[in-house]
């Protein structure tokens, strides 16, 4: 009785997150990092000319990628913490602007949220490409983070919320104390999924003149000729950071779940 | 005000659940140390009628005031009314995230801005109470359910309340763990708590209860004192009621 079963939220985007105790993705976790960093180090060794000459031109594009990344995952978890609240508020007309904005933003590519925030922001304001960059995606991934949000609200067994309410809690008070920190912890792992696929996502705005690791792989590209070698080295750092941020988010998921054990 | 008015006051209440009529007409009033104990098959309203003396369930019509104040208006402040009543589930809703210590100052530090200091002391007496304390820093998942559920009522004693509400405290624990429970709020009863109690145990009407409320379909049936009610009963669906359980 009572113990409720933790639910957990899958959404088929993104990286795999391994946890322990799926043998086969840590195992080929596992191989694909030794692969990835043996490639990564051997390349370059065995034929300096491109790989070498390639690993030194991309990473300014990696601080870049990090730095859309963090921001646009940082603007979106408010977005969707707003979004996710606004969609199970009780009025009607928060209710309906939440729903709206989850529907339109699904409902169009991102490439193309992108080209238009930006030409739109473009005629607005004067912001940096970067920035209009970031809104973009934060604009978009927030919507998807929303119904993560959501989902994971939903899945605190009511009665969380009503003892909350018979100690004199108010709404936004259980909101605070009790539903969000045990929330949390089913909203991690898809926040983590989101947050891998995101990153991946942010090579498209190397088409906004934004000089990501994609971006500047174009522009070595471009100039040497050595368009193979230079993608399988962009492709083989995508794969290294995603691999290390999916483990990172499976500990961090581990070390939140100590009060789920015995 | 007067200190024979009724501690909770509840007139010619009416809820209805879509059509369905879930509580039909019901008055009843409970004086400041009483004891009432609500029986009643299930579906008759007894939890219906219990949760909205601290507005977990709104009413239709009629009137619920305690000491006075009406809760359902809408220039009280409801979470001022709830801090005086304490409530205790049947599922035992515990704070999963926090530790048995924790679920008991939460309410205590936030609301009443007591010190943390002297919040985990008066957490520590209640546990001592419940006859708990050496689990104070587990997880609540890491307890047994009469533990657990001794952990609530200490929770909701925290706050003080000048009344306590029990909603079948007992009906989700293994048989072995229902004296632990029941024990406690005995006691509680001892020390003079007002207390209202949805509950199957009939041994604990008997012995705690000043009075029974019977329920049926909605509607009070009948209000008598224990030796009344289980020795000679007042009405023919109290009489039925009592062949079927015991």
């Amino acid at each position: 009785m009572s113990d409720q079963e933790t639910t957990k939220i899958e959404i088929g985007d993104g990286a795999a997150i391994p946890s322990p105790e799926d043998r086969g993705l840590v195992s080929a976790w596992w191989i694909a990092l030794l692969g990835t960093v043996s490639l990564l180090i051997i390349l370059p060794l065995v034929k300096p000319d491109p790989y070498l000459r390639i690993l030194k031109f991309v990473p300014d594009g990696i601080l870049v990628t990090f730095k859309v990344t963090v921001f646009s995952i940082l603007l979106a978890i408010v977005i969707g913490l707003l979004t996710g609240l606004g969609r199970i508020s009780k009025n009607r007309l928060i209710n309906m602007a939440a729903s709206l904005y989850v529907e339109v933003v699904r409902g169009i590519p991102l490439l193309v949220q992108l080209f238009y925030i930006y030409f739109a922001l473009g005629r607005i304001v004067r912001v940096p490409d970067i920035v209009a960059a970031i809104v973009a995606m934060a604009f978009c991934y927030g919507a998807y983070m929303g119904e993560v949000f959501r989902a994971g609200i939903k899945s605190i067994d009511f009665g969380q919320t009503e003892a909350s309410l018979s100690l004199g809690f108010n709404q936004r008070q259980t909101m605070a104390y009790v539903i969000l920190p045990q929330a949390w912890r089913t909203i991690l792992p898809p926040v983590g999924n989101e947050f891998i696929a995101l990153l991946k996502d942010t090579s498209l705005v190397s088409i906004l003149a934004v000089s990501d690791i994609l971006r500047r792989g174009r522009e070595f590209a471009a100039e040497s000729f050595n368009y193979f070698e230079t993608y399988t080295m962009i492709a083989l750092i995508y794969l290294l950071i995603t691999l290390v941020l999916s483990k990172l988010i499976s500990i961090m998921e581990h070390r939140l779940s100590h009060y789920e054990r015995r | 005000m007067n200190a024979v008015d009724p501690i909770i006051k509840i007139e010619h209440v009416n809820k209805y659940f879509g059509t369905f009529k879930a509580l039909d007409d019901v008055s009843l009033n409970v004086n400041t140390g009483e004891k009432v104990v609500v029986l009643g098959p299930s579906g008759s309203g007894k939890s219906t009628l219990l949760r909205s003396i601290n507005r977990l369930e709104t009413i239709n019509s009629g009137t619920i005031s305690i000491n006075g104040r009406d809760i359902n208006s809408p220039t009280e402040d409801i979470n001022r009314v709830r801090m005086e009543l304490g409530m205790v589930f049947q599922s035992f809703n515990l704070f999963r995230h926090k530790t048995v210590l924790e679920n008991l100052t939460l309410a205590p530090i936030k609301l009443k801005k007591m010190p943390k200091k002297e919040a985990e002391k008066l957490g520590m007496s209640l546990l001592e109470k419940v006859d708990i304390p050496e689990r104070a820093n587990h997880y609540p998942i890491q307890l047994s359910g009469g533990q657990q559920q001794r952990v609530a009522i200490a929770r909701a004693l925290a706050m003080e309340p000048k009344i306590m509400l029990f909603d079948e405290p007992t009906s989700a624990l293994d048989p072995e763990m229902i004296n632990e429970v029941l024990d406690v709020m005995i006691a509680l009863a001892r020390e003079g708590m007002t207390m209202v109690v949805v509950t199957h145990e009939m041994g604990f009407a008997r012995e705690v209860a000043d009075h029974v409320v019977f329920m049926d379909q909605g509607a009070v049936v009948e209000k008598s004192t224990p030796e009344v009610f289980f020795n000679q009963p007042q009405h023919q669906r109290s009489k039925m009621f009592l062949e079927q359980i015991l």
